[in-house]
C-alpha cells in the first residue's frame, strides 16, 4: 500500500473511529455550526449549504449505562445508543438536531434527547413514506422546502439557490467517488476489506465533504488492482441505520469469505443515487429522495413497484456472490417485516444465506464463525456437488 | 406460571350483551363471501364508517389478531408466520395477522406449511376471508404501513392497496399542543385531502358512487356513542369507581370497529346507565377498593380477564389507561355529522401513539389528576414500540410533577409468551407498599 493511501485511509479511519473528535475540532477551527442528523434520509445538502457541518449521527462504542432506563430494552442498538448518548451529554456539542424519518423507535430516542437537551434546536420534517401515492412529490417537494426554511433560521442565513447547486455538486461528486470504489469491489479489486470500506462510508457521513472528498482522490489516486483469491465470495444485505461492528465484519471474513459487494446503510446504499444538477435544487432533492428508494428498495417505505428482492438478486448475479449474509439491526421492524421477502427469493433461486442479528453490546464472535463457517461449507460442498 | 387468584372484581353485566355483539359482527365477517360481498382488510385508524357506507365487509388486522390473543387461537397464525421467515421480536398484531394471511394464501393447498396442523389451517384460513382490497391508515407507529405493504406482497401483489398517511404530530413549534396549533391544522387539512382519495379508490373499488348520506348517518351515531362512552368514563372519577379499565377495554371492539348503528349508541346508552346504577346504589367495580392506578400501554389481550382479576384481589381499581382514554372517537365535540371528513381525519391523527412525548405527558398526567390515581401501571408491551415509547419519560415526570408512583410490567399484545407473572405480582406489591407509606406519611412522596 502506498504512503499516500495509507495516510489518507489512516485519516479517514480514525475520523470513522471518533467521529465527536472530527466535529468538535472542525467546531473549533471554524466557528461553523454543527448539525446532528438521524439517518436515513434528510439531505444534507441542506446543512452544508447553509455553511454547518453536517453529522450523522453514529452509534458510539462505550456500553449504554444512563440511557438504559430512558428507552425499553426492545429497541434497537442503534436508538437505545442514542438515548444512552443523550442522557450522557455526549452530543451536547451539536449546536441543533435534524431529523426526516419516521420510525418510532428512532423517535422514542429522539424524544429522550428533547427531554435531555430542552431548548437545543431539533426539527423533524417527516418525509412521506408511501412513495407511490399522487400527491407524494408535492408533499415531499414541500417537506424539502421545510428543511431549507429550517435551517435557515438555524444557522441565521439566508441558503441560495447557488449555494445549494455547489454542495448537490460537492456531494455528488463525493458520492461518485465512493461509487468507483464499490464498483470496483464489485467487479473483482479485492484491494479493500469490508471493514475498510465501511470506513470510507463511515469518514463521509462525519466529515466535511470537501475534506472527505480530498482524501477519496488521494486513496483513488493511489490504490491499487488486486485480484480475488479463492475466497467464498459474499453479499452483506440490510443492517439500516448505523454500521455493523468492524470486528462482525472481520470474523466472518477470517471465516475464509470475502465480501464482493453489500446493500448496507453504511455502504452502496448511502451512496447510491445523486442528486440532479439541472433543475430546481429543492425538486432535485425532492427527486433523489423519491429516486433513492427506486435505486435501492427499502423497507422503511412503501413503493409498490420495486422490490428489495429483485434489486438484492441482481447485485448477486452482478459481482458474482456466491451466498448472502443479512445482517439485521435486532429489533428493526422494517427489517423483521420484510426478511421473509429475501428468504423466500433467495431460497427459490439456490443462492445459500445466513441471517445474523446484531445487537449495540458486543459481538459472539465464536457463534458469529460457527454459523459463518457452516455456511461457507454448505457453498463450497455444493460447489463441489454441481462440479 | 401465572398466579391464580380470587375473583373480586365486578365487570358491568352489559358487556355481556356487548359480547354478543362482537360476535354477530365477525360471523358476519366469516360468512361475507357467502352473501357475495366485497372484504376489505385495514389497518390502523376507524376508516370503517367509510366502508360501511360503501356496503363493504370490513376486516380490522389488529382486531382479528387481538380477538384471536383473547380467545387463545393465536398459536396457528403465529406458528406459520413463524415458518415463513417473522422473527419473534417483530409486532405480534402484524405476525399474527400475517400468519393469517399466510394461512389464508396456503388455503386448500394439498402441501400444507409442514408445522402447522392442517385442522388448524383449515379453520383460520376458511374463517378469514381474503381481501378485495387493502387500506391502510397507520399514525403514530411506522410499522403499520410497512405491515399492510407486506400483506400485499404476500398477496403476490395483486390486491390493490391504498394508503393514507398519517403525520406523526411531534410539535415542532412553540404553538403546538393537544388540538392546537398550525401542525394540527396542517396535518388535518393533509389528511382531509387524502380521505377524499379514499372515498375516489372506494369508488373505483365498489364500481358505485359514494354514498355520502350513509356516511353522515354513520357519524351522526358514533358520534352519540361517543359521547354517551365519554360521559359514562368521567363518571368513574368517583372512588370508588363505578367500572374499570376492563370495562373500556371489553367495549373498545364497538366504538372501534362496529357498524354504526342505533343499536351501537343504544350499547353504549346501556353501560352508562348501568355505570349511574352503580353510582346511585354505592356497587363498586372493585370490592374494597384501596388504590387507584393509570394503565399505560396496550392491552394484553391474551391475559384480559386474568388481569382483571388479579389488580382487583389486591384491591386495586384500574380506572382508566392511554388505550381506553386517548383513542376512538375520545373527541365527539369534533365531529361535525352533516360535514363529518374534518373530524374524522382529526381523529386518525389523534391515536394515542402518534403525539411527541411532551403531548402524551399532558394527556397521562392530566387523566391522571382527573381520575384521582395514586400510581401508573405501565405494560411494557414487548413487541409494541410505539406504545412503549415514552413511558419511561411520563413514569419520571408523573413522579416528580404530581407525585404519583409507578411500575412496569412486562408482556405483550398478542404473544402470551412475553407474559412475566412473577414479575407483575411483585412489582405491583411493591408499587402498593409505596403508596401506602405515602399515604402514612401524610402525602409525603417517600426518597
Amino acid at each position: 500500500m502506498s504512503d499516500r493511501l495509507t495516510t489518507a485511509l489512516a485519516r479517514l479511519t480514525e475520523v470513522a473511529g471518533d467521529p465527536d473528535s472530527y466535529a468538535q475540532s472542525w467546531k473549533q477551527r471554524t466557528g461553523g455550526k454543527v448539525v446532528g442528523a438521524f439517518p436515513m434520509n434528510f439531505p444534507a445538502e441542506v446543512a452544508h449549504a447553509a455553511g454547518a457541518l453536517p453529522v450523522i449521527i453514529q452509534e458510539n462504542r462505550e456500553p449504554d449505562t444512563s440511557g438504559r432506563n430512558l428507552l425499553a430494552e426492545f429497541y434497537c442498538g442503534y436508538t437505545r445508543n442514542i438515548a444512552d448518548q443523550a442522557a450522557k451529554g455526549r452530543l451536547d456539542h451539536y449546536d441543533g438536531f435534524f431529523l426526516a424519518d419516521h420510525c418510532i423507535q428512532l423517535l422514542g430516542a429522539v424524544d429522550v434527547l428533547r427531554f435531555e437537551s430542552p431548548g437545543k434546536p431539533l426539527y423533524f420534517g417527516q418525509l412521506e413514506t408511501s412513495l407511490g401515492d399522487a400527491w407524494t412529490p408535492d408533499a415531499v417537494k414541500k417537506k424539502m422546502q421545510s428543511f431549507i426554511d429550517e435551517m435557515e433560521a438555524f444557522t441565521g442565513g439566508l441558503i441560495t439557490s447557488e449555494a445549494l447547486r455547489r454542495s448537490i455538486a460537492l456531494f455528488n461528486e463525493n458520492r461518485r467517488l465512493l461509487r468507483t470504489l464499490f464498483e470496483a469491489r464489485r467487479t473483482g479489486n479485492a484491494r479493500f476489506s469490508s471493514a475498510e470500506m465501511q470506513v470510507l462510508v463511515k469518514s463521509s457521513m462525519v466529515m466535511h465533504k470537501a475534506e472527505h472528498t480530498a482524501a477519496l482522490r488521494e486513496i483513488l489516486d493511489a490504490v491499487g488492482e488486486v485480484e480475488r483469491d479463492s475466497r467464498i465470495r459474499l453479499h452483506l444485505s440490510g443492517h439500516f441505520c448505523h454500521a455493523p461492528k468492524p470486528e462482525l465484519l472481520a470474523a466472518i471474513e477470517e471465516c475464509g469469505a470475502i465480501v464482493v459487494d453489500d446493500d448496507l446503510y453504511t455502504g452502496a446504499r448511502y451512496i447510491s443515487t445523486d442528486v440532479a444538477a439541472d433543475i430546481d435544487p429543492v425538486t432535485a432533492i425532492a427527486d433523489w429522495y423519491l429516486k433513492r428508494d427506486a435505486n435501492f428498495p427499502c423497507p422503511t417505505r412503501v413503493k409498490h413497484a420495486t422490490d428489495w428482492e429483485d434489486r438484492l438478486i441482481r447485485s448477486v448475479d452482478t459481482s458474482g456472490a456466491q451466498g448472502v449474509i443479512v445482517l439485521m439491526v435486532k429489533f428493526c421492524e422494517p427489517h423483521m417485516l420484510y426478511y421473509p421477502q429475501l428468504r423466500k427469493q433467495l431460497t427459490e433461486r439456490g443462492i445459500p444465506h445466513l441471517l445474523i442479528e446484531t445487537e449495540h453490546e458486543g459481538v459472539p464472535v465464536e457463534s458469529v464463525r460457527t454459523r459463518v463457517e457452516a455456511l461457507l461449507e454448505r457453498i463450497r460442498h455444493t460447489q463441489l456437488v454441481s462440479s | 406460571m401465572d398466579t391464580a387468584v380470587t375473583d373480586r372484581s365486578n365487570r358491568l353485566s352489559v358487556t355481556k350483551l356487548g359480547g354478543k355483539m362482537v360476535a354477530d359482527y365477525w360471523a358476519n365477517v366469516f360468512t361475507a363471501r357467502e352473501r357475495g360481498e366485497k372484504v376489505v382488510w385495514y389497518n390502523g385508524s376507524a376508516v370503517n364508517p367509510f366502508f360501511q357506507a360503501a356496503g363493504l365487509v370490513w376486516c380490522h388486522g389488529e382486531a382479528f389478531s387481538a380477538r384471536l390473543a383473547a380467545q387463545h387461537l393465536e398459536q396457528p397464525a403465529q406458528l406459520a408466520a413463524q415458518e415463513y421467515g417473522y422473527v419473534g421480536e417483530l409486532c405480534s398484531y402484524a405476525r399474527t395477522h400475517l400468519g393469517c394471511a399466510v394461512l389464508t394464501q396456503n388455503a386448500g393447498h394439498a402441501n400444507g406449511t409442514g408445522i402447522v396442523g392442517l385442522p388448524e389451517q383449515a379453520e383460520l384460513a376458511s374463517r378469514l376471508p381474503a381481501p378485495d382490497f387493502f387500506v391502510n391508515a397507520y399514525a403514530g407507529c411506522s410499522t403499520g404501513q410497512q405491515w399492510d405493504d407486506i400483506s400485499f406482497r404476500v398477496f403476490g401483489k395483486e390486491v390493490p392497496i391504498f394508503n393514507v398517511s398519517l403525520p406523526f404530530l411531534w410539535g415542532n413549534k412553540p404553538d403546538a399542543g393537544y388540538l392546537i396549533g398550525e401542525e394540527w391544522e396542517q396535518a388535518s387539512r393533509y389528511v382531509v385531502g387524502q380521505l377524499h382519495e379514499l372515498v375516489r379508490f372506494i369508488e373505483t373499488m365498489t364500481g358505485r358512487p359514494f354514498d355520502w348520506d350513509a356516511l353522515r348517518q354513520n357519524m351522526a351515531y358514533i358520534k352519540q356513542a361517543s359521547q354517551l362512552r365519554r360521559e359514562a368514563m368521567a363518571l368513574c372519577a368517583h372512588a370508588p369507581t363505578p367500572a374499570t379499565f376492563w370495562d373500556w377495554i371489553t367495549s373498545i371492539a364497538h366504538i372501534n370497529f362496529l357498524p354504526a348503528s342505533q343499536e351501537l349508541v343504544d350499547y353504549f346508552a346501556a353501560v352508562k346507565a348501568e355505570v349511574e346504577q352503580r353510582l346511585a346504589e354505592g356497587v363498586p367495580a372493585v370490592r374494597d377498593e384501596r388504590y387507584r392506578v393509570y394503565f399505560d400501554g396496550f392491552m394484553n389481550w391474551n391475559k384480559l380477564g386474568f388481569l382483571a382479576r388479579k389488580f382487583a384481589a389486591h384491591d386495586v381499581a384500574v380506572i382508566a389507561g392511554r388505550y381506553t382514554h386517548q383513542a376512538f372517537w375520545q373527541e365527539p365535540h369534533l365531529i361535525d355529522p352533516e360535514n363529518p371528513i374534518t373530524g374524522m381525519a382529526q381523529h386518525y391523527l389523534l391515536c394515542p401513539t402518534n403525539h411527541g412525548a411532551k403531548t402524551i405527558k399532558h394527556l397521562v398526567l392530566r387523566d391522571c389528576e382527573q381520575y384521582g390515581v395514586d400510581g401508573i401501571v405501565f405494560h411494557s408491551t414487548r413487541t409494541c414500540r410505539a406504545f412503549t415509547n415514552p413511558q419511561h419519560l411520563i413514569a419520571k415526570a408523573a413522579q416528580r410533577e404530581l407525585g404519583i408512583a409507578s411500575m412496569f410490567f412486562e408482556g405483550d399484545v398478542a404473544d402470551a409468551s412475553f407474559y412475566k407473572d412473577e414479575i407483575l405480582e411483585s412489582r405491583l406489591a411493591a408499587m402498593l407498599e409505596g403508596i401506602d407509606v405515602r399515604r402514612a406519611r401524610g402525602g409525603v412522596v417517600p426518597v
